[in-house]
């Protein structure tokens, strides 16, 4: 009996001091957690828009090129220029990836897209997230829809390179960003209309 | 003098503390001789920065766990020994996740769940388990250290490796030439598998040696 | 959510994205263990019951108390007590009512604890954003996946100590991550199994 009430208090005293801890450190990092989070996609905004800043002036410049609209529980990032970006998301081959894209002020041209996160493969479908790949989106067309066809095929104004190795993930890709755009679009232009 | 400095060496050889010491970097290596903790010595190590985080964030909690349950020893009840391991662990590799997701976020991203599988990280529980639960507070600080130094040091010995002939970089730095082709199997699960297994050779080869 | 999307995760964690051979977990019992057959397929039954169980529980532990709670900071605390408690409380369960089962793998439940892919799983799945049946399927497969890895490797190994001449620096650990590699390499094949129409 007396070695059960021992345990006891060790197991209380060991949780308590534990749980206090790890209180305190909740406190201490939440805010710059969620700061974090948020410094991200503001800056792959700016990012895709081709607006330059550093660490310091990230705050300033975005607060003076970008106008937040919020519509049907989607974020619109609309830049002094008439540019629209908004984020997309979806599964990869591996797992999911998301971002941000930008489009001219035709809602028709691909002004830049920037990889916020992804799973792929390292050296293969990873190389979506460099911007040698997403730099081939330049001045692409997304209507009627984008088509990512074999390195060295794309000829028409909505084809695009894919990364030779990685059909998978290019595929992927492909289809998740025209059903992000297509969904987007829709709400994007009934928004203009008004 | 040179006597002098002889003996001193000898005397320093023989202390416990030495001893401690070259056992968690060379002698009882957690990775080359108990083949402990490798699951993250692997799947990390190809950027030599994820290496050099995940080294001092294992060392960052096996200082404290050992440290706790060494001081602790004789008050901790025979029977759950275990979970206050565990429970001890957990906390710290909570804390080690927090401050990489707030201080250093583009690591913590890169390590992913990597940091809370600290927890299953052999080593921590093996070193309390054989060491911290029988020894003196300072006895277990030093092996501490010097375990956690010695894991250190091979995961970036592995990665200096593997950055270098997978993404042609040291430290994200680039090293090679244009014309430099990638080992796209250097970053991945083959590469690691088989640096390990060289070094693991030649590692062991040498204790041999020097053993007999 | 569909049938073909289930199937999508079995294979993609069973093959393709093997839990021992692509993201090179639960390693110590993968050298510790697979010197023969026997014992790594009496591991195996014990990881699959119990990552599958624990997966599951960890899920509802997750999502409907410490999400509502906002106790997140907490997870991998509870996470680890509710591995422990869980793999406690089988041990105990088996050794009373089925002993015979007891000797095929109750003996390697306490190791179970500290298997970095039964914590893994649970990790995983919370940041692939699973619902219920989805974790329970992704662990099922993950932990066969891995149980096929370390079934194959104690096959290999069983007949290379018998006719092969390893150099004694490469012994036991050296030789398996050899072995391991090679299996890695292999496995990649299987990545086109999975297309995207």
């Amino acid at each position: 009996m007396k070695e059960k009430i021992k345990i006891l208090i060790f197991v209380l005293f060991l949780g308590s001091i534990s749980g206090s801890l790890l209180l305190g450190v909740d406190k201490y990092t939440k805010f710059r957690i969620v700061k974090n989070q948020e410094f991200k996609i503001k800056a792959a905004v700016l990012d895709v828009f081709g607006l330059l800043y550093d660490k310091k002036s990230l705050e300033g410049v975005f607060k003076e090129n970008i106008e937040m609209i919020k519509s049907d529980g989607f974020i619109f990032y609309k830049s002094k220029n008439g540019e629209f970006a908004f984020e997309f998301s979806g599964s990869g081959l591996w797992g999911p990836i998301s971002g941000i894209i930008a489009l001219e002020k035709d809602l028709k041209t691909i002004k830049g897209i920037k990889i916020i996160h992804q799973e792929e493969t390292p050296g293969l479908g990873g190389r979506i997230a460099e911007a040698e790949f997403l730099s081939r989106f330049q001045g692409k067309e997304i209507l009627p829809v984008i088509k990512i066809v074999p390195e060295g095929k794309a000829k028409e104004k909505n084809e695009v390179d894919a990364i030779t190795g990685a059909t998978g993930t290019s595929r992927a890709f492909e289809k998740l960003l025209n059903e992000n755009i297509q969904k987007k679009l829709k709400i994007l232009s009934t928004n203009e209309k008004e | 003098m040179k006597k002098n400095r002889k003996k001193i060496k000898r005397k320093l050889i023989h202390t416990k503390s030495f001893r401690i010491i070259i056992g968690g970097l060379w002698r009882d290596n957690p990775i080359f001789c108990m083949v402990l903790g490798i699951c993250s010595s692997l799947a990390i190590t190809n950027r030599v920065e994820n290496a050099i985080t995940m080294g001092l964030g294992v060392t960052f909690v096996l200082i404290f766990t050992e440290v706790i349950i060494s001081s602790l020893r004789n008050f901790i009840p025979e029977r759950v020994r275990m979970i206050t391991y565990m429970v001890v662990i957990a906390t710290f590799v909570i804390v080690v996740d927090r401050f990489l997701k707030a201080f250093f976020p583009v690591i913590s991203e890169a390590l992913g769940p990597y940091v809370g599988l600290i927890i299953t990280n052999c080593i921590l529980m093996g070193r309390a388990e054989a060491y911290a639960i029988k020894n003196k507070l300072k006895d277990s600080l030093l092996d501490s250290i010097a375990c956690g130094l010695g894991y250190t040091y091979i995961l970036i010995l592995m990665s200096v490796i593997r950055e270098f002939f997978g993404f042609g970089t040291i430290l994200g730095r680039k090293i090679t030439s244009d014309t430099w082709t990638n080992w796209a199997a250097m970053t991945i699960a083959p590469g690691a598998f088989f640096l390990l297994a060289i070094y693991l050779w030649i590692f062991r080869t040498i204790l041999k040696k020097t053993e007999q | 959510m569909n049938g073909s999307n289930l199937i999508m995760i079995f294979l993609d964690t069973f093959l393709i994205r093997n839990i021992a051979l692509v993201y090179i977990l639960g390693m110590c019992p993968f050298i510790a263990i697979s010197k023969n057959l026997k014992s790594a397929s009496g591991m195996s039954m014990a990881i699959i019951f119990v990552v599958t169980l624990t997966a599951g529980l960890n899920w509802l532990i997750y999502w409907k108390i410490l999400i509502p709670f906002k106790c997140e900071i907490f997870t991998f605390l509870i996470f680890i007590i509710t591995i422990a408690a869980t793999v406690q409380f089988i041990e105990m369960v088996i050794d009373k009512f089925f002993p015979p089962l007891y000797s095929t793998f109750g003996i390697f439940l306490p190791l179970i604890t500290v298997n970095c892919i039964v914590l893994a799983v649970s990790l995983f799945m919370v940041l692939r954003n699973y619902n219920f049946i989805q974790t329970i399927v992704y662990a099922f497969g993950t932990a066969s996946g891995w149980s096929l890895a370390i079934i194959l490797m104690a096959s290999i190994k069983e007949k290379l100590y018998l006719i092969s001449d390893i150099p004694s620096g490469l012994k036991g650990p050296g030789i398996t991550m050899i072995i391991a590699g090679i299996l890695a390499f292999a496995f990649m094949g299987f990545a086109g199994m999975i297309t995207i129409k």
